[in-house]
């Protein structure tokens, strides 16, 4: 009878689903971000106002923070969305969700990104990719699994000589790890990305 | 009466009916509690978690607008706790706020920068966001500005309330927007322009078109009045700047369901400048209206009035004032001496029918509709259709409805019963007195012969369910619908214009001919009074209009007399409840133009009897004179069927066609062909 644009479809995805999602990586910065990113894709209802704006407000913080680009203010931000979001908010999920980053706020993890490090070694803005020289036996086989090109030398010819190891190049590396599998060596490290050189 | 319970706020004792809730307990010992989503009068919803306050032994906190008062709760609505959440929250919304209240024209009454300033929050601490959303602003009446929203929802919810149901959320969380179906322009909508989701908005995301530079709340003084567009004779709240009108709010008590006006009454002002505005009296002189003096205008009535005497004809609508009609009922009666003197009224209802008793609807649990079709959309007693919807959605009411065609309000309906009027209402009356329900003796001889439908059967269930039942009737059904309410509930008659039952209680009843009589029979002289559902000029040697617009009528006349509006005079109506109501002057009459008490004054004068103003004590007297309801036999009163919605639009013609309700009626009429 009205006029009015239909009500979307009930959501596919619980709480459940976004728990299982940060359990896939281990550094509490990224849990929290996955945790928050795949909360408001859907099972956010939107229905009060400290869930539906702070939780947003949350993402922002945490990409920030992760980007190795947080402040304290960032912290504590993030530690105040979820102190009143756990008092404020209507339902179960919204508390659910303060729990969440309370608990990963617990650990030293966010003030150690703060300075740029992250334990984990998961999040990608502060690490890098690099071949260890000593280890690399040209073979080739990461230089193939790059999807972006990243990674730079000549595979080996037997008798021959004068190679020089493998390298990845940073400005077009993505992070993705796949070098790492490839690698039958161990050749591939992932060192802090203070302590890097830009090749 | 409510079962009253006691339970202590903030240290205060607190005493209020069962079923009130935390934020309205509070309100009544002068306790505010902030908000943003609760609407007075309408179910919480939480959204906004402002009104969080803690009880006494609770473990969290709870939220004031959904949660009602229990005796013995004792509540705490300031503690540090709550005060952070609220803080909190504001500081989230004013992250994706624009923060430039000091051109924003809701400053003052914007409840987002009263909570900034309470919480002492200068600046968001958290990221500024913006979603760069449109505003639309492709319709004359109502600017809509998501960049402003802070997603409370009281404009979806009191569109749904109302029934209208144009507009809903997209998305949600911060970027949520309130919209359209399809997001398209409000005039491609469903939309009434009735502009009740404006009144509740607590920010600036919607806002009257022409508000820009135009003042802001502090700079308004205001004055409460009655718009007289229609038969329901709506309160309203004006505001006037410098002397002229700015806006025009809902009067109603905040929280009442009668709190709506449609786009007529609130935008219709424009009219008492738009170009048809009479300012001058004009006489015809050699076949051509020409401008003249007053001195000469009432001359020239006195000197015809004289000559035509007892065969002069009054005419008038039915909504000038109280003061109006007893003065012109004084006027014909003591000055002129004819007996030919009758409004619009008599063209839609017998006078008996406007003496009905009143009927309280915001109490009301049951609302039967005979003969009568509201409809908001056909703004056709649009705000009785606004007030029944509310009352169902919101007060869970129930509603009959006996026609015998197919209102719109029909569809959502309790029951309707289809059909000839008088006979459903026998059948309902036989239905319910067959159910075992004591009624009068005449009632149940009357009825002996009737057997109810199924349909009766089961609207005769609701009825005896219902414990306040209000009837509302089309006038000529009155007498009849009258005799249910004898059984339970009250009968009210609802008239077409917003002082017709004034006009009748003031005397404006005809001993000589009536209205449709002294359009054709030739009297010598016809004087008109108001908007006129008339296109041609009525037989008559002489005819006088006293308008405040020119209107088909007044260009066929031979004397034109420049009358006030509504919100340029003082006086008094009676609405179609029987409520006496206070008309206050808002501005000054245009140009030259006088109230029309005034000019009857002036009449008499010139014809040598002064007449005296009338005492607010005589009308207060009229008021009072209320008939009882006593059994009728079902009957309707004939020849009195008129097209309701072509005699609504005549009547407001002048309103539309001088204001930007024109532009609706082009495009509503351009979208509907």
């Amino acid at each position: 009878m009205s006029g009015t644009p239909k009500k979307e479809e009930a959501p596919k995805k619980d709480m459940k689903d976004v728990f299982a999602a940060a359990e896939k990586v281990k550094c509490p910065v990224q849990k929290s971000q996955i945790f928050v990113e795949e909360f408001l894709s859907e099972p956010m209802c939107g229905k009060c106002h400290p869930c539906a704006l702070g939780t947003y407000e949350a993402l922002v913080r945490l990409k920030r923070i992760s980007a190795g680009l947080g402040k304290k203010a960032d912290v504590a931000a993030i530690q105040r969305i979820a102190d009143d979001m756990l008092e404020g908010s209507r339902c179960i999920k919204g508390k659910d969700t303060a729990k969440f980053l309370l608990e990963a706020l617990k650990t030293d993890a966010f003030r150690e990104h703060l300075e740029r490090h992250c334990e984990d070694r998961e999040c990608t803005a502060l690490i890098l990719y690099r071949v260890i020289p000593e280890k690399c036996v040209l073979c080739g086989l990461c230089k193939d699994a790059c999807k972006y090109y990243a990674v730079q030398g000549e595979k080996k010819v037997s008798y021959r000589s004068g190679y020089l190891p493998f390298e990845i190049r940073q400005k077009r590396c993505v992070k993705c790890g796949d070098c790492m599998d490839a690698c039958p060596y161990g050749a591939i490290e992932v060192i802090e990305e203070k302590s890097g050189v830009l090749v | 009466m409510a079962k009253l319970i006691n339970l202590k706020i903030d240290g205060k004792d607190v005493q209020v009916a069962e079923g009130t809730n935390l934020i309205d307990a509070a309100e009544t010992v002068g306790i505010h509690i902030p908000n943003l989503c609760y609407m007075k009068g309408m179910k919480g919803i939480g959204a906004c978690r402002l009104c969080l306050v803690e009880a006494e032994g609770g473990k969290a906190p709870i939220i004031a607008c959904n949660t009602k008062a229990k005796e013995g709760m004792n509540i705490a609505t300031n503690t540090e706790k709550v005060r952070e959440i609220r803080k909190f929250v504001i500081d989230l919304i004013l992250s994706m706020h624009p923060l430039d209240c000091m051109t924003c024209t809701k400053a003052g009454v914007c409840n987002l920068q009263q909570y900034a300033y309470d919480f002492e929050i200068k600046e968001s601490n958290f990221t500024r966001k913006k979603f760069g959303y449109p505003t639309d602003e492709a319709n004359p009446f109502i600017k809509r500005d998501p960049e402003y929203c802070v997603l409370c929802s009281r404009c979806i919810r009191i569109c749904k309330a109302q029934g209208t149901n144009v507009l809903e959320f997209s998305g949600r969380g911060v970027g949520a927007k309130v919209v359209t179906a399809n997001d398209a322009p409000l005039q491609d909508s469903t939309c009434t322009f009735c502009g009740n989701c404006v009144d509740v908005c607590p920010v600036n995301a919607l806002l009257e078109s022409d508000r820009w530079r135009k003042g802001r709340e502090w700079d308004y003084e205001k004055v409460d009045s009655v718009c007289l567009s229609c038969g329901n004779g709506c309160s309203v709240t004006v505001s006037r700047k410098d002397g002229e009108v700015v806006k025009i709010n809902s009067g109603a008590p905040e929280g009442a369901a009668e709190r709506f006006l449609c786009a007529v009454g609130r935008f219709g002002f424009d009219s008492m400048k738009g170009d048809m505005r009479l300012t001058v009296p004009m006489k015809r002189v050699n076949g051509e209206l020409q401008e003249t003096s007053w001195e000469d205008a009432i001359a020239t009535v006195a000197e015809k009035l004289r000559a035509a005497g007892s065969e002069t004809a009054f005419i008038s609508s039915g909504n000038i004032l109280n003061e109006d009609a007893a003065m012109l009922k004084k006027l014909a009666d003591d000055v002129v001496k004819t007996k030919n003197i009758d409004s619009t009224v008599s063209l839609y209802s017998g006078y008996d029918a406007m003496n009905s008793a009143t009927a309280d609807l915001e109490n009301a649990d049951l609302f039967v509709l005979v003969g009568i079709a509201p409809d908001q959309w056909k703004r056709v007693l649009p705000a009785l259709d606004g007030i029944v919807r509310k009352r169902m959605n919101e007060g869970g009411a129930k509603l009959l409805v006996l026609n015998s065609g197919e209102p719109k309000i029909a569809s959502v309906a309790t029951a309707f019963l289809k059909g000839d009027e008088i006979k459903m209402l026998e059948q309902l009356g036989q239905a319910v007195i067959s159910k075992g329900v004591k009624a009068p003796k005449e009632m149940i001889e009357a009825l002996a012969h009737v057997n109810p439908s199924d349909d009766a059967m089961n609207a005769a269930d609701v009825f005896i369910a219902s414990n306040a039942p209000v009837i509302l009737a089309s006038p000529t059904l009155y007498k009849a619908a009258a005799d249910l309410s004898l059984i339970k509930g009250d009968a009210v008659a609802v008239p077409l214009e917003a002082n017709a039952k004034g006009v009748v209680l003031m005397g404006m009843t005809s001993e000589g001919k009536k209205f449709s009589e002294i359009v054709s029979s030739g009297a010598k002289l016809v004087y008109a009074v108001g908007e006129m559902p008339l296109k041609d000029r009525p037989d008559t040697g002489f005819l006088v209009v006293q308008n405040s617009h020119m209107t088909d009528l007044a260009t066929q006349a031979d004397l034109i007399l420049p009358a006030a509006t509504a919100l340029e005079t003082d006086g008094t109506i009676v609405d179609y409840l029987g409520r006496l109501k206070q008309v206050n002057k808002v501005c000054e009459p245009a140009g030259e133009s006088r109230q029309n008490t005034e000019i009857f004054m002036a009449v008499a004068d010139a014809m040598g009897t002064a007449l005296k103003k009338v005492k607010d004590t005589d009308i207060r007297k009229a008021v009072k004179t209320k008939t009882k309801a006593s059994f009728a036999s079902f009957k309707k009163d004939k020849g009195l069927d008129i097209d309701a919605e072509q005699f609504t639009e005549d009547m407001r013609k002048s309103t539309i066609n001088c204001s930007r309700l024109l532009w609706l009626r082009e495009v509503e009429r351009g979208v509907t062909v």
